[in-house]
């Protein structure tokens, strides 16, 4: 009976709310509650017109209602909602956005990692009595509606993998991919592939797509959102939230709380609202392009409208992407911005083809770069004076000019010239030793006595003290660590099995490059000595000094912390960036620095991470990024942290596709966000001894998977068996190999070569 | 045992550690009856820096002498004592001076730097292999000059040590080959590529040059030269014979006296150069040829040094303690004579006995020791742990060395003659826990007493 169904529906709705206001369940939703109750209560008594009066009343009242919570509703509230198991999930939209799709690889349960889904979809569009068929690839997390096998839509390393795969895919076939974040984060295990290397190879994939990517936020944690996030343009569904790391993650590192504890809702409800995680503080800050509204109190399966919008939305997106980057374009990108304005305009009326030409797709690209390149410059603060950022635009124009001159218009020609000048000179060696013949003869029947001299001559080489050219001049610095002028004793602690002796701090500090002469094992030591012991003696020249950490989203404390941190290293970010040599070859080298904040990214770190892979591009340097530490993304940055991971894998694509070398070196812990990206996507990564590589410590994942770990389950032979690093140094070695480096890998267009 | 003996004739408080199975030594029983109980510590090992460290705060000791081993050329261990929050003195060169002479390399580049001669071949580790090749070739080319029968050229890693990655080549043919080994095993080995590549001499003989220094940079003093050419197949010295070579009783086929002389100054140049501080050991080759290269420099006294104290007199006077005068200059004071002051007389024999079987490679021999007895007289001197009164049981811990015997005779001849009276009439029984009879190594001194200093 329809008044039942109704009845029903309401009931459903009330116990949605219900579930999003959890404890905080006020009058409004009591008086939801009584007035539903009186009403199943009488409901026997009534005649059938009264009833469906009263129903429509009381419908009324809860769409009333409905409205009214959605303007209370609380970041937290919004994190309820994406949470909820009646949220929309990708099956919903691709039934009801798309006109045909065809699920790729797996059923359900039966699928490599059934929290991703790929689908082939079709987009059927009518303009002018002619039917179009725009096919999509469409990759997104499937939270389901609450089954267990989906995982939450928390994506193993192989699901991102399977992701990358279709991305490829798509871009083969030249046609346009929708991605869905539907994810509170990615699965955080280490086995092969190791979720960070995947996270990192998906983003420096999608760096350089070469088809028009359209991201769809509804629930976006952290790098589990990254991993398919990085787009041309970037919508979010109303009600989503897009953050750093959930608000509990946040709240158990704010209050310091240890395994097995747990934050309280208040707590949360701050870190919540602190983080802005919201749609709209996200498009304030710039970092998705509209909000895509929803229903009141969040889309579920029924609200029919809202796939409409959905779809329209989507379909705009793609059609303005490939309209700014196609030659034809000119009425209809001035209908499409017309349109944007008004209400119930569909994106349908005017056929755009999604395929796009060679041309086009490296504008795609250099476009994709610019957008994000723009992303988070209010986050970090720059002091310098307006003629010294007028200076830094104008050398950075001056080297560009200088490098195309030098390398790419004089290079080709001078190695044509030198190529013939090596012919010519051979030949012409060649005949002079024929002619040479009868010569060498009659100087040896002629002047049998100098060979006498010539031995004399090699008999002194043999006695007399020889010139120590080589190795003597290029030396490092001297740097003597603080740790070296303590009189204390330490003791391995691989002493029980190994048999090493104790040593004294300033043996083991001072000569030993603080590595156990016995096992080998690795005491910490601050990054000051790389610094001094890698690189050629006083060849090192800072750069972006004035760019500074901030506190972007006003959150409570950080600017004390920053300001202690500041005050204790003499830095200005967990990040230095440097121009030195290393045995007379240039390069340019970001270290970041544990000891500041735990060597955490935020949108500081990133811009001067950029900015060293762009200088380094102009100036054809090799790249080192020398890791000292990193803990992840600076969370209480929140999304102005996350983006630097697509921000700076794309600064790093662009800078290794130019022909450079970029080359990775992990000392102690590494964890997390920058791992996942712009330094796990390097092709060469090596690390020290002393280093743990990963996506999440070891009680994060206690925490979130419930497995227990192995122990070492981070060490660099791990990282190295799974095939995440591709070498271990000793410390001792690190400036031999690093030249080594220098001299054998990569880069073909460096300036040197 | 020694050290004790100068400490008291010094004057001076001690205190000695020891090992439990050393607690039966004769230094332990010395230290016992000259500074009581109270100047014994046992440790667990004579490896353990801060366990000798913890000693010396202990006892508030306020130097600290090295012994001959272990310790006494780590220039990382002399550096900690001299440097640490409670510092001490350190008896010997300063930390600075062992760590420069300590290593070969430098060495070498120091006396070549100073015109010093040095043995023919590279002075730094090479990494370049058309240059080795170029240098072993000029070596081959060198010694058939010098009529060499059979050249002979090494290759080293120059990282190793203790005869470790060391081949010889015969023709330059081999060369490459050869180096590629040696450099692989070097950079797998000890993580450094360098190879040395030196000429090989044969047949030549060891000496020695005693040094003196204070700690005032005041002119170094030197005491005579030793030949240690007796020595087991394991490069072990056995006996040391002061001064170096005899030219007034022998015949040698080149200046012997100019050798020495020339021995001696360049050792003195080296130390002046090098700053050096304390009493060290220049050690030279001498080949048959008679030209002398220097081999390494030993930064610490040596147990050989009694036998150029027996010959050594100072204003005449004899009775010249080394370790007394080490310990002196280390303290601070001056020498208070001058090399004028010092004049040799005599030769001086010291026999090293041990308890091992010269036939069988000189395998050591551990048991019990019940007869150990020999006949005094004012020529000799005998330093041994081993008691004379009662049975003792060699610890297998260390080399079975059982006594120093120097003896002094006027001329070779009589030195000699004393050196075997000596060997005769010493007692030396004992059985192992399997009854087999005491072996030592009383024959093979005897015989080689008949050739002495005969180059």
């Amino acid at each position: 009976m329809d008044i039942e169904k109704r009845i029903q529906s309401l009931a459903a709705r009330l116990k949605y709310i219900q579930d999003i206001f959890a404890e905080r369940e006020d009058a409004n939703i009591e008086l939801l509650h009584s007035k539903l109750k009186d009403f199943t209560d009488n409901g026997g008594a009534m005649s059938a017109q009264e009833a469906a009066r009263q129903v429509e009343a009381l419908e009324d009242l809860y769409a009333f209602l409905e409205k009214k919570l959605e303007r209370e509703l609380t970041p937290m509230d919004k994190v309820r909602i994406v949470r909820h198991p009646q949220r929309i999930c990708l099956k919903d939209i691709l039934e009801n956005v798309y006109d045909n799709y065809t699920e790729i690889g797996g059923e359900g349960e039966y699928n490599i990692d059934p929290s991703v889904l790929i689908a082939r979809a079709y987009i059927t569009r009518r303009v002018g009595g002619k039917v179009y068929n725009q096919p999509i690839m469409v990759i997104g997390q499937e939270k389901g509606h609450g089954e267990e096998f989906r995982n939450g839509g928390s994506v193993k390393p192989w699901g991102n993998a399977k992701a990358q795969h279709y991305m490829q895919v798509a871009e083969t076939e030249n046609i346009p991919i929708h991605t869905y974040v539907f994810t509170p984060g990615a699965y955080p295990l280490e086995d092969y592939p190791g979720a960070a290397q995947q996270i990192a190879r998906n983003l420096y994939e999608m760096a350089g797509l070469k088809v028009p990517v359209i991201a769809v936020f509804s629930e976006g944690g952290s790098g589990g959102a990254e991993a398919i996030g990085l787009a041309d343009v970037r919508l979010m569904l109303s009600h989503g939230y897009y953050s750093v790391i959930s608000p509990e993650g946040a709240a158990a590192i704010e209050g310091r709380l240890r395994g097995g504890q747990r934050a309280s809702a208040e707590l949360i409800e701050t870190c919540a609202r602190r983080l802005k995680i919201t749609a709209d503080d996200n498009r304030t800050m710039g970092y998705v392009d509209r909000v895509i509204q929803e229903p009141p109190l969040g889309a579920r399966p029924e609200h029919y409208d809202f796939f409409k919008v959905l779809r329209s939305e989507v379909i705009r997106a793609t059609d303005e992407v490939v309209l700014n980057v196609r030659g034809w374009k000119f009425f209809r990108a001035m209908t499409l911005s017309a349109q944007r304005n008004k209400r119930n305009a569909s994106a349908e009326d005017i056929y755009v083809r999604w395929t796009l030409s060679a041309g086009a797709r490296d504008r795609l690209v250099w476009r994709r770069y610019q957008r994000f390149r723009r992303m988070s410059r209010h986050a970090y603060i720059d002091n310098s004076p307006l003629t010294k950022k007028v200076e830094r635009l104008a050398r950075e124009a001056g080297w560009s000019v200088y490098s195309f001159f030098k390398y790419d218009f004089f290079r080709k020609h001078k190695k044509k010239f030198t190529h013939m000048l090596e012919e010519i000179g051979s030949e012409f060696q060649v005949v002079r030793d024929k002619a040479a013949v009868p010569l060498r003869w009659a100087r040896r029947a002629l002047a049998p006595g100098r060979a006498a001299v010539c031995s004399e001559e090699a008999g002194k080489s043999l006695t007399e003290l020889s010139c120590w050219d080589k190795g003597s001049c290029d030396t490092p610095g001297v740097y003597v660590s603080p740790q070296a002028r303590e009189d204390r004793v330490l003791t391995c602690t691989n002493a029980e099995t190994h048999g090493c002796k104790d040593l004294w701090a300033p043996d083991l500090f001072g000569d030993f490059a603080g590595v156990c002469p016995t096992c080998g094992h690795h005491f910490r030591m601050e990054y000051q000595w790389y610094l001094h012991n890698v690189f050629d003696y006083g060849s090192i020249f800072e750069f972006s000094r004035s760019v500074e950490s901030g506190n972007p989203l006003d959150y409570d404390g950080l600017s004390a912390k920053l300001e202690k941190a500041k005050a204790e290293t003499g830095l200005k970010s967990a990040c230095v960036t440097f121009e030195a040599r290393i045995k007379h070859v240039n390069v340019i080298c970001a270290t970041l620095v544990g000891t500041f904040r735990g060597g955490s990214v935020g949108a500081a770190e990133g811009e001067k991470f950029v900015r060293a892979a762009e200088r380094a591009r102009k100036k054809h340097y090799p790249f080192i990024a020398y890791v000292h530490g990193t803990a992840g993304i600076r969370i209480q940055e929140g999304v102005n942290g996350v983006i630097q991971m697509p921000r700076c894998t794309m600064a790093v694509r662009r800078y290794i596709e130019a022909g450079g070398l970029y080359i990775v070196v992990y000392d102690t812990n590494s964890y997390a966000g920058p791992v996942a990206s712009f330094l796990g996507c390097s092709p060469y990564q090596f690390a020290i001894r002393s280093a743990n590589i990963g996506f999440a410590g070891p009680g994060v994942i206690k925490e979130t998977t419930g497995l227990d770990i192995p122990p070492n389950y981070h060490v660099a032979h791990q990282a190295l068996s799974r095939g995440h690093i591709h070498g271990i140094w000793d410390r001792r070695d690190v400036r031999a190999n690093l030249n080594q480096a220098l001299q054998t890998m990569g880069g073909r267009n460096l300036y040197y070569r | 045992m020694r050290i004790v003996q100068a400490c008291v004739k010094l004057g001076l408080d001690f205190v000695c550690v020891h090992t439990a199975a050393d607690a039966h030594s004769g230094h332990v029983r010395l230290a016992r009856e000259q500074g009581g109980p109270g100047s014994l510590y046992r440790i667990s090992s004579y490896q353990d820096a801060n366990e000798l460290l913890a000693v010396a705060d202990d006892a508030g000791a306020t130097a600290l002498h090295p012994g001959y081993g272990f310790f006494a050329e780590d220039f990382r261990f002399a550096r900690r004592v001299t440097e640490r929050t409670r510092a001490l003195t350190w008896i010997g060169p300063s930390w600075r001076v062992i760590r420069d002479l300590g290593d070969k390399i430098n060495t070498k580049r120091l006396a070549r730097g100073l015109g010093v001669p040095t043995v023919p071949g590279s002075d730094r580790p090479l990494y370049d292999e058309p240059e080795a090749e170029e240098i072993a070739a000029n070596l081959f080319s060198f010694q058939r000059e010098q009529d060499v029968a059979r050249p002979v050229v090494l290759l080293k890693a120059s990282a190793g040590g203790g005869g470790m990655g060391i081949e010889e080549i015969h023709d330059i043919d081999s060369f490459r080959m050869t180096y590629r080994r040696i450099r692989n095993y070097a950079k797998r080995q000890f993580g450094d590529e360098g190879v040395l590549v030196e000429q090989r001499i044969f047949d030549f003989n060891h000496l020695e040059v005693q040094i003196l220094c204070d700690r005032h940079g005041g002119e170094p003093l030197h005491f005579g030269t030793r030949n240690c050419s007796v020595q087991s197949t394991g490069r072990q010295k056995r006996i040391e014979v002061a001064p170096g070579f005899v030219p007034a009783e022998l015949r040698y086929s080149f200046d012997a006296a100019a050798v020495l002389e020339a021995v001696k100054d360049h050792s003195l140049a080296i130390a002046r150069e090098a700053g050096y501080d304390s009493v060290g050991t220049w050690e030279w080759i001498v080949t048959p040829r008679g030209e002398p290269f220097l081999m390494e420099v030993n930064t610490r006294i040596q147990v050989e040094n009694g036998v150029s104290a027996v010959i050594s007199r100072i204003g005449g006077k004899g009775g010249v303690d080394l370790i007394a005068e080490q310990i002196r200059c280390a303290l601070g004071e001056r020498p208070g004579y001058t090399q004028k002051d010092i004049t040799f007389e005599g030769v001086g024999i010291e026999y090293r006995l041990i308890a091992e079987d010269p036939d069988n490679k000189f395998t050591p021999w551990a048991g019990r020791i019940d007869s150990f007895s020999w006949e005094s007289a004012p020529w000799l001197s005998v330093h041994t742990q081993v008691p004379t009164d009662e049975p003792y049981q060699i610890p297998t811990d260390f080399d079975p060395n059982l006594a120093l015997a120097i003896i002094w005779g006027k001329d070779l001849a009589e030195a000699k003659a004393r050196g075997l009276e000596f060997l005769d009439k010493l007692v030396l029984g004992g059985t192992d826990s399997t009854g087999v009879e005491l072996k030592s190594n009383v024959e093979f001194l005897r015989h080689k007493t008949e050739n002495l200093l005969v180059f």
